[in-house]
């Protein structure tokens, strides 16, 4: 496996999770439908084998270890991301991120506001520094890559 | 004495009453308060507040007695031997912070071994970590037999390596397993250790008693006993008290400061340095003296009921990998979804407002152990009931559901 070939396989995913699951979760009738979505995600992402988490692609949260890996098309100045987590919950919130920001410029990723557009689909509360799952650290990790 | 009434006892936690959807399981990590214990510390703030032991005058008199009363009722309650064997200091994590840095030079030289366990907490570990490495002290460490229980056997071998400190927990704080200690202090002083017991889950399961236990040191948090944060215990017998290195320096714990000399005050005060959490102590000693107006038997009774409905209820779900034992339990389950993130499981559950805490429990070395990544872990107490246990249950199995739709 290689980065191209994970990055290949998780654009598509993560386009779809944009054009479909966010409205399912949008609009999902109680938790457990929005949380069956959440994990669906989780599962939809290709996994990065284990030998490619190298160190400094973990991203630590307090109760379970995510990895982000991150390419940057210097043509089209678009970013590209490949995440994986050992928890469900928390990649499916990852992916939500990730879906949100792939293939930005490095203009619109500065630019965008990550904890406004989870607000908007009342993910908000995943994002309090007070919880132990690692999304605000994957937040600053995204937005260090247009530095 | 009339039976242990739950409703009594649990109407008792204000807390309860403004969050009465929730099921509260995470008993381990802190508990609730009785009303007695927010009574008390309102009242020394509004009636009685003033420093201790140095005013001249009367209101700075008067907190010195009701401090100075927790001592005794703190004393008293895990009978030992003298007052001033009691040392107020912010919890279980500082008392082994102060006996470690302490023990360093009076009686650990370089070259000399201690003996710690394989299911200690950090904080039962990493200060060890800290001053052996400084002072060229040794580290063993006792494994656990395939039940995760501290290996005897083992023990007994690594005591004949001649270890100065051997320092333990009274009931693991992940599993909830009680550990023979008694037995483990027998051996220790028989080989001539300085045993040290870190009593941060054992103080509320059993009042425990210093002269009869016979260990040289025993260490608590307050509000692990349903008493305030910031106030712990360390007890110590009065010749290995007098061992300690202060870790803390400043006022009330000297004699006379000179530039040239500087002499230390005599015991407690020695290693109260600062201020001490009057209100603090005060609390504490009201959660004693409430919980003493209950027969421990008869909690020790409710606990285990509950445990047993708890486990019976685990058996009726698919896919649940319970590591705790619940033979000698004290009222703590970890467990697993079989191939699911402990994470996971406690996220749901906490949509279904189940407390409990998820993770490696600040015990690391554990869970290498156990070979799992982490764990849930439910803890429970004298005030949950077995509507908790059937919420929690419940709540499990539709978790389980949802992870494996
Ligand atoms: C066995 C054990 N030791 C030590 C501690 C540390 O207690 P504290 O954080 O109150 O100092 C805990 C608390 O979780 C514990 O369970």
């Amino acid at each position: 496996m290689t980065l191209e070939q994970l990055l290949a396989d998780t654009k598509p995913v993560l386009l779809d999770i944009q054009q479909r699951n966010l409205a399912e979760i949008e609009q999902a009738r109680d938790w457990q439908a929005k949380y069956r979505v959440l994990m669906q995600l989780g599962k939809k992402l290709p996994a990065i084998p284990e030998k490619m988490k190298q160190p400094e692609l973990l991203v630590k949260g307090c109760e379970s270890r995510a990895w982000l890996m991150h390419y940057h098309d210097k043509a089209t100045d678009k970013h590209y991301f490949v995440l994986d987590s050992e928890a469900r919950i928390v990649k499916g919130l990852m992916a939500i991120m990730l879906c949100l920001v792939n293939g930005m410029t490095t203009t619109e990723l500065c630019q965008f506001d990550l904890c406004h557009k989870f607000d908007q689909l009342n993910l908000k509360p995943y994002l309090s520094q007070s919880r132990g799952n690692g999304l605000t650290a994957m937040v600053s990790r995204i937005k260090q890559c247009c530095k | 004495m009339p039976a242990f009434d739950v409703q009594q006892f649990r109407q008792q936690f204000a807390f309860f009453q403004q969050q009465p959807e929730w099921v509260y399981l995470d008993n381990a990590a802190t508990m609730h308060k009785p009303q007695a214990v927010i009574d008390a510390i309102t009242q020394f703030y509004q009636h009685y507040n003033s420093n201790v032991h140095r005013g001249a005058h009367q209101l700075s008199q008067q907190a010195t007695i009701l401090f100075e009363q927790a001592r005794s009722t703190v004393a008293s309650y895990i009978n030992a031997q003298h007052l001033h064997e009691i040392i107020f200091c912010s919890g279980a994590t500082a008392a082994l912070n102060q006996i470690a840095f302490g023990l360093m030079h009076t009686v650990l030289q370089p070259g000399d071994r201690i003996l710690l366990t394989q299911l200690e907490h950090h904080a039962n570990i990493v200060p060890w970590q800290l001053h052996c490495q400084r002072h060229g002290v040794i580290i063993d460490v006792v494994p656990l037999t395939a039940e995760h229980r501290i290996d005897l056997v083992a023990y007994e071998q690594l005591l004949a390596l001649g270890p100065k400190v051997v320092s333990f927990s009274h009931i693991s704080n992940v599993l909830g397993h009680i550990q023979p200690v008694a037995e483990m202090v027998r051996l220790a002083k028989a080989a001539g250790a300085v045993t040290v017991i870190d009593g941060a889950q054992g103080i509320v399961y059993q009042q425990p008693d210093m002269q009869q236990l016979d260990c040289d040191f025993y260490v608590f948090s307050g509000h692990k006993l349903y008493g305030p944060t910031g106030i712990g215990v360390l007890y110590g017998k009065t010749e290995q008290l007098e061992h300690l290195t202060p870790i803390f320096a400043g006022g009330e714990m000297i004699d006379s400061v000179s530039f040239i000399n500087t002499s230390f005050n005599k015991l407690p005060f020695r290693l109260e340095a600062g201020t001490p959490n009057i209100a603090g102590a005060i609390g504490l000693s009201a959660a004693i003296e409430w919980l003493q107006k209950y027969n421990n038997k008869q909690i020790i009774q409710h606990k285990s009921l509950l445990l047993k409905e708890f486990y019976n209820g685990l058996t009726f779900i698919k896919g649940i990998d319970i590591l705790s034992s619940h033979v000698h339990n004290a009222g703590i389950v970890a467990l697993n979804v079989d191939s699911e993130h402990p994470a996971d499981v406690a996220e749901l559950l906490n949509q279904q407002q189940i407390a409990v805490r998820s993770g490696q429990h600040c015990a690391m070395p554990l869970f290498s152990c156990l070979a799992r990544p982490g764990a849930i872990r439910c803890s429970f107490a004298a005030y949950n009931t077995l509507d908790d246990v059937n919420r929690c249950l419940l709540a499990l199995e539709q978790t389980v559901e949802i992870l494996t739709a």
